[in-house]
């Protein structure tokens, strides 16, 4: 028996449709995008000290909920927000079948890279590994990429301030997010390689756009109308 | 280890669950009432054991289910078994063997509970109950229909009516890559990209495809329009035929269920590996989860067929709740004839072993609604 709540629940029943924001680094660009598509949001949304965690919009059909930007992905794949904002960087880590990815919004740009301290990088020939180990907040993307070269990722998986693991001797080797590679090289490291480019997309839950086809379209061409303003 | 998990009995291993009153009641209905309605189209039961040797499990469609196999050995014939974790593939079995000779189309149901290895990620489920129709022998798009039309009528009947149904050409994308010959790790960022519709990868891998492949993964929606803009679009004459047989099979439908809600999806191919024309996967508005999938593939070498598999679990959590049996007690020394009559009518009868002092309050207990008073049901 499952919880009794799973048949009482129904979003599509339960008012206006719900857009997931992530926290932090991609919020700030969102603002001008959102108010090119049209939707102005309660002022308090980009206020990171609000505790709000939900937010009306002049748009009576459509909320905003403002999350950790790897919980944006959890959202949409569970259809409790039918539309998100993310970075392909979330996408990657989590491959959720249940998430399509149907815009890329060209904010928040960045890549996906590997570091390393400066003194040790490219003195050993990475081909000869068959372990390596591996700080970072991607263990799914750490491995994949490892494993495409034959290399097991012994992966160290942390939250943040991952370029402190290496001087610390956690692991030689980090997987991380890079935007200007500032932090980088104040910690004495060096990209060694980009593993993908990230840029941030709108993404939608499979069933509601399988269920709601006419309403999801229009929100996308909302998003595609904003990005032509843009360009 | 000094620290062991208390070895509690109720403990299940994941994705597996006791289905309590009135749950496991309301599931059996269920699958009644679905049974029913294929049952009165002509689809005649079938029931294949649970385990079976896994060569015959693992031809034709239950390649795709292999890796999701539990495996035994049989210590009978020194044989590798596997416990069913589809189907269909039993159904095509039974077909191509034992029911060879019988007169096609040959329509089939069945109903049973199904293993996997591992759940999903959004889905820990390991047992999986399906329901499901076989239609064996027509290559018609009047089949295609007709299973779609069964899907619709069964879910009817258990009070879902906003089910959407989102029709699907799993062939197509790869015909169109084949056709453009594109290969190799391109051909597989590719497939990975339409599947998650990422537009801007499906650009960047699509090279002469990019631009019909992202035009017609922006197509998907309503069946008419979605219909349009596959047939619009520029197709070798290979892809055209399925455009063809969706275009048949949507006519179809809409000729005997003009309000059924009915999408097109052309370019969305993930997980029907084995499917091989029009298929099809069941949503229901604010469940994440499908109701059911099925769609056209070869039975055993050659043989046309279409089938649809329902889920009852994830149907049931889109249902409305059904009404409960009404219980009502039976006092000692109650007439045996007046339960006997409101059991007719529907009602459970709890019956009273010991002869209580106060009935009343030990049909309360019982979770009784009922009493029976001088013959009659009377209301606690």
């Amino acid at each position: 028996m499952t919880a009794p709540y799973t048949t009482a629940f129904r979003p599509e029943e339960a008012g206006p449709v719900v857009l997931a924001l992530p926290k932090g680094r991609i919020l700030a660009e969102c603002g001008a995008l959102l108010a090119r598509a049209g939707i102005h949001a309660a002022p308090d949304y980009a206020d990171e000290e609000s505790r709000r965690l939900r937010f009306p919009t002049d748009d009576p059909e459509l909320d905003i909920i403002r999350v950790r930007p790897f919980d944006v992905a959890t959202f949409v794949a569970f259809g409790a927000a039918p539309l998100g904002i993310c970075g392909a960087d979330v996408l990657m880590e989590f491959d959720y079948p249940e998430i399509y990815a149907p815009l890329d919004l060209g904010i928040g740009i960045c890549r996906i890279s590997v570091a390393e301290p400066a003194e040790t990088a490219r003195t050993d020939d990475p081909t000869r590994w068959s372990r390596v180990r591996v700080a970072t907040k991607y263990p799914a993307i750490a491995r994949r990429h490892y494993a495409a070269r034959g290399v097991q990722a012994e992966v160290v998986t942390l939250n943040g301030a991952m370029e402190l693991a290496p001087s610390l001797g956690l692991a030689r080797i980090i997987v991380v997010l890079v935007q200007t590679g500032s932090t980088l090289r104040a910690n004495g490291l060096v990209e060694t390689e980009i593993i993908a480019p990230v840029t941030s997309r709108l993404i939608v839950n499979r069933s509601a756009l399988k269920t709601r086809p006419e309403m999801i379209r229009s929100w996308i061409a909302r998003f595609q109308a904003a990005l032509r303003l843009a360009a | 280890m000094t620290d062991d998990l208390p070895n509690n009995p109720a403990l299940l291993p994941s994705g597996l669950r006791d289905l309590l009153p009135p749950e496991a009641e309301v599931e059996a209905m269920a699958v009644a009432s679905l049974m029913e309605v294929f049952a009165s189209h002509g689809y005649e039961r079938v029931k294949p054991p649970l385990i079976e040797f896994e060569d015959s499990l693992f031809t034709g469609s239950g390649a795709a289910v292999a890796e999701q196999t539990f495996r035994l050995m049989d210590p009978d014939s020194q044989r590798m078994m596997g416990v069913r974790a589809d189907i269909t593939p039993q159904i095509a079995r039974i077909a191509t063997t034992r029911l060879a000779n019988a007169p096609r189309p040959l329509r089939l149901s069945y109903f049973g509970e199904c293993l996997r290895v591992r759940g999903g990620q959004l889905a820990p489920d390991r047992q999986i109950a399906q329901a499901g129709i076989e239609l064996i022998g027509s290559a018609s798009s009047a089949a295609d229909a007709e299973i779609v039309l069964l899907g619709a009528e069964a879910l009817a009947a258990l009070g879902v009516h906003h089910a959407s149904f989102d029709l699907t050409l799993p062939t197509l994308a790869p015909a169109l890559i084949e056709h453009a010959g594109i290969e190799g790790l391109a051909r597989n960022g590719l497939a990975r990209a339409l599947d998650r519709k990422d537009a801007v990868s499906v650009a960047r891998h699509g090279g002469r495809l990019a631009g019909v492949l992202t035009d017609l993964l922006h197509a998907a929606g309503p069946a008419d329009r979605a219909l349009a803009a596959l047939q619009s679009a520029s197709l070798p004459q290979a892809v055209r035929i399925l455009a063809d047989q969706a275009a048949e099979t949507i006519a179809a439908i809409r000729i005997r269920a003009p309000g059924l809600r009915l999408t097109l999806d052309p370019v969305e191919f993930r997980g029907f590996r084995y499917h091989t024309g029009v298929a099809v996967t069941i949503y229901a508005p604010g469940r994440y989860k499908e109701l059911g999938r099925g769609g056209r593939y070869l039975c055993g070498e050659a043989e046309a067929a279409t089938g649809l598999t329902l889920y009852p679990d994830v149907i049931l959590q889109a249902a409305p709740a059904p009404k409960a049996r009404p219980r009502v007690f039976v006092p000692a020394g109650t007439e045996q004839a007046a339960a006997a009559s409101l059991r007719g009518q529907g009602y459970a009868t709890v019956a009273s072993l010991d002869g209580e002092a106060d009935p009343e309050s030990e049909a309360a207990r019982l979770r009784c609604d009922y009493i029976i008073r001088e013959g009659a049901a009377v209301k606690l």
